[in-house]
């Protein structure tokens, strides 16, 4: 909504817009450092806390590197009136980015596809015969994209679920690893993936070792896809630890 | 979890409590305003406790999140570049967007948004604008070709009541944090970010701005919200209180307490002037704190 009267003015951003068009020497370099110094199997610091939002049912807010995310869980509530009987609850989820979210404003990416490959990779954690007949809501806003968006919004959201005391099976932590010629990345940051030849996302359930979800696009090979997720594997089950560490943590906190 | 402040101490006395307060909200809050305090142990003039935070958002040039309560908002600017309308070749601009997220609160769903949203909207940018905190000649680059577009963007993600007091709070101090990018005007008669890599080289094209980093804010605008109800007057409602007790009053003083808007919107109270006389006392206070507040938070990131 533009302050002034008349028609909104066309602008532009006066920073450089395009990114640099040659790739970074990561394909022959062996001592290529990655934007943000870490090795290429490190994954960034993560941060989380549940009751990040108290208007929620449960909620929690999670911060990896520049990406930063919030989840809010409202319900199990009355489902749309137009929706049918259904013996087993429903999972309704949609994310959002802010305005800000981008380096140039208002360039998120298509939000349909993060909401539901956000509802897949958490209905088969979720147990829906516990709330019939009800919808339990799963929002998400992107605050700051910094890459990693949708590894990040499911493992907040998994938490977010455990925090609003939703039944699950498990925990879902989920982690991406981007292929950069020969070389294997970790939890990329967005100007890797940018570059990126292929990428694979794992989500999975790190106590029972049940894979939700795994997406692969790009080029690949077989050995390369053996090691990608050998690596995410084993990541996971590292997030998982701090996911639940984070829950003990505010447990206790709201007990004592 | 969101201990009830009532004095309950026993788990079914506390039950019986809250019991009381789902079925008669009405009765369950007039009964506590008989003793000149709220559910929240808050006496009926005191505003919650708020806090300020500075630069919460990396990529936008300048942000703040703010927290009245539990109400919090995360505001950000974006600045880019525009061509000056013919009439005011000397002058920026100030595009003001308030938004309620999914996340903020169960009333708010997908593709379905909040009807405060808009509303509150055009509150924020009417309030900055009359308010001269901003001097758009400031945000001038050359004259006629080049001026900057402020994109001011408030994102509420958790509602619970005074959403327009915390929003004002947010913007303005997103405003006291913006850093302006220095810029120059290349040679094909676009503004380009002078490259921090670049500086020690020698610059093509002198930068347009370097003196103007930093706007100058004029008499900010702080605001406070009461709610009407009989011979009550509850400052800084939670969303609880907003829904049962339906007559709001939104004050805007600045920095030297001068009147820059007042807002009722309807409502079953009427406001006579003894009343409208106390809210403004009432904001006036509130307006020491606020501007307390502000200037901590800017002295905080001075040090950092």
């Amino acid at each position: 909504m533009a302050a002034k009267a008349g028609a909104a003015p066309a602008t532009y951003s006066p920073s450089p817009t395009t990114y640099k068009k040659n790739r970074p020497p990561i394909f022959t370099d062996v001592d290529w450092v990655r934007p943000d110094g870490r090795d290429f199997h490190q994954c960034r610091p993560a941060f989380l806390r549940t009751g990040a939002v108290n208007a929620a049912s449960g909620s929690a807010y999670a911060e990896f590197g520049n990406t930063k995310v919030i989840v809010s869980i409202f319900g199990p509530r009355e489902s749309k009136k137009a929706m049918l009987y259904s013996d087993t609850g429903r999972l309704n989820c949609n994310v959002t980015y802010t305005t800000f979210a981008t380096p140039v404003r208002g360039q998120a990416s298509d939000n349909k596809e993060i909401s539901s490959q956000l509802h897949k990779s958490l209905e088969g954690a979720i147990m829906l015969d516990t709330f019939p007949k009800t919808t339990v809501d799963v929002f998400a806003l992107v605050l700051e994209s910094g890459g990693c968006d949708l590894p990040v919004v499911i493992s907040c959201a998994s938490l977010a679920l455990a925090d609003a005391g939703i039944m699950m099976y498990d925990l879902v932590a989920a982690v991406s690893v981007s292929c950069l010629g020969k070389n294997l990345v970790i939890d990329p940051v967005s100007e890797e993936e940018n570059y990126q030849d292929g990428s694979l996302m794992i989500t999975c359930l790190p106590s029972r070792n049940e894979v939700t979800q795994l997406t692969i696009t790009g080029e690949w090979s077989s050995p390369k896809i053996h090691e990608a997720m050998e690596l995410c594997l084993d990541a996971c089950s590292k997030l998982g630890k701090i996911m639940r560490s984070c829950l003990k943590e505010s447990a206790s906190t709201s007990q004592g | 979890m969101g201990g009830s402040a009532n004095g309950a101490t026993d788990l079914s006395s506390e039950m019986e409590v809250d019991a009381f307060r789902r079925l008669f909200p009405l009765r369950f809050h007039e009964r506590h305003l008989l003793e000149s305090v709220r559910p929240d142990a808050r006496s009926l003039g005191k505003a919650r406790e708020t806090s300020l935070a500075l630069g919460a958002v990396a990529s936008a040039d300048g942000s703040a999140l703010a927290k009245i309560g539990c109400t919090t908002m995360l505001a950000a600017i974006k600045m880019e570049v525009m061509t000056p309308a013919k009439e005011t070749p000397d002058e920026g601009c100030v595009a003001i967007d308030f938004h309620m997220p999914p996340i903020c609160s169960p009333i708010v769903r997908p593709g379905r948004p909040a009807e405060a949203a808009p509303v509150v909207s055009k509150q924020l940018s009417d309030t900055i604008i009359s308010s001269g905190m901003i001097d758009l000649k400031e945000l001038s680059l050359v004259s006629g070709k080049a001026a900057w577009m402020a994109y001011l963007d408030i994102y509420c993600l958790d509602a619970d009541g005074s959403l327009f007091d915390a929003a004002l709070l947010a913007a303005a101090a997103a405003f006291s944090h913006l850093q302006i990018p220095v810029v120059s005007l290349n040679d094909d008669g676009r503004i380009v970010v002078v490259s921090k890599e670049k500086e020690g080289e020698k610059p093509k094209n002198k930068p347009v701005n370097e003196e103007k980093r930093k706007l100058k804010l004029r008499s900010i605008p702080f605001a406070l919200t009461c709610i009407l109800h009989k011979n009550y007057i509850l400052a800084d409602p939670t969303a609880e209180e907003e829904s049962i007790m339906e007559t709001l009053i939104t004050i805007v003083l600045d920095s030297s307490c001068q009147l820059v808007s007042l807002y009722k919107p309807g409502g079953p109270a009427l406001a006579y002037e003894s009343v409208v006389q106390d809210c403004i006392a009432l904001s006036r206070q509130r307006v020491k704190e606020l501007q307390k507040i502000l200037n901590e938070a800017i002295l905080d990131m001075e040090v950092d």
